[in-house]
């Protein structure tokens, strides 16, 4: 997987994307215990377009660049890169948009020298599994609460910011969680 | 009917085991659990190769 955080570390520094966050299963497996996958997705940020353009189109710049450099094949609607299938998704809302911008950056050691790579933050793919909701992701964020990886009064933070308590509650609800220190998160 | 109860053994401390090893895993270096994610990845992609060959023999009967 190195090589292929080496040509998304390039896109940034070609200017392709301005910044990116490993998210999904990946980035969660910074913090968790490992569990298969077969993408990477990729939390991007492209300068803004005017008019924005919506759909696909929001990739075209990525595309493209790709295509030059000869990955053009796809595998489980992601861009195979480096034998990674790779799933860009450009920020689509302001929990995308704090998330990237609160990215940590990580160091992955490699032959050439270490690379550095952004990882979102555990509250942020805590919240976004919660917005998206799959069994997939309920699985997710039982990992992280089980094996203690997120902080509390962070996740309140991110939660009262992107109104995600409605949700909060059914997942607790369906989750038949009862910790008081879960349920009251809110300050 | 039989009115015998079932008697079950104690895993309790097989599931604490299953459970360290859980955290063991969660706090190996990134590097590290990529390198294992990349070999589960091998194995399933065996699997699935399996899968299709059986699917495509099963459409060919």
């Amino acid at each position: 997987m190195n090589s292929t955080l080496k040509v998304i570390n390039k896109m940034v520094e070609d200017g392709v994307i301005r910044r990116y966050a490993v998210a999904g299963a990946v980035g969660a497996l910074y913090y968790l215990e490992p569990v298969a996958t077969s993408d990477v997705d990729i939390l991007i940020s492209i300068d803004e377009l005017d008019p924005p353009a919506s759909g696909f189109m929001v990739l075209k710049p990525v595309t493209d660049y790709l295509a030059k450099a000869g990955y053009t094949e796809y595998r489980d609607e992601g861009i195979l890169v480096e034998g990674w299938p790779v799933q860009f998704l450009p920020v689509a809302d302001d929990l995308d948009a704090e998330g990237l911008d609160q990215a940590i950056e990580i160091e992955m050691p490699d032959e050439a020298g270490p690379i550095e790579v952004n990882v979102l933050r555990p509250e942020h793919l805590v919240a976004t599994a919660l917005k998206v909701g799959r069994f997939k992701d309920e699985i997710r964020i039982r990992s992280f609460l089980d094996l203690k990886k997120v902080d509390f009064q962070a996740l309140a933070g991110v939660y009262d910011r992107h109104h995600l308590w409605d949700k909060w509650a059914r997942f607790c609800e369906k989750a038949g969680l009862t910790d008081p220190t879960i349920l009251k998160l809110r300050t | 009917m039989s009115s015998r109860r079932a008697v079950y053994p104690d895993v309790s401390e097989i599931l604490a085991r299953k459970e360290r090893g859980r955290r063991n895993l969660a706090s190996l270096p990134f590097a590290e659990k990529i390198r294992i994610l990349e070999a589960m990845r091998d194995r399933l992609e065996l699997f699935r190769r399996l899968r299709e060959g059986r699917v495509q023999e099963a459409e060919r009967s």
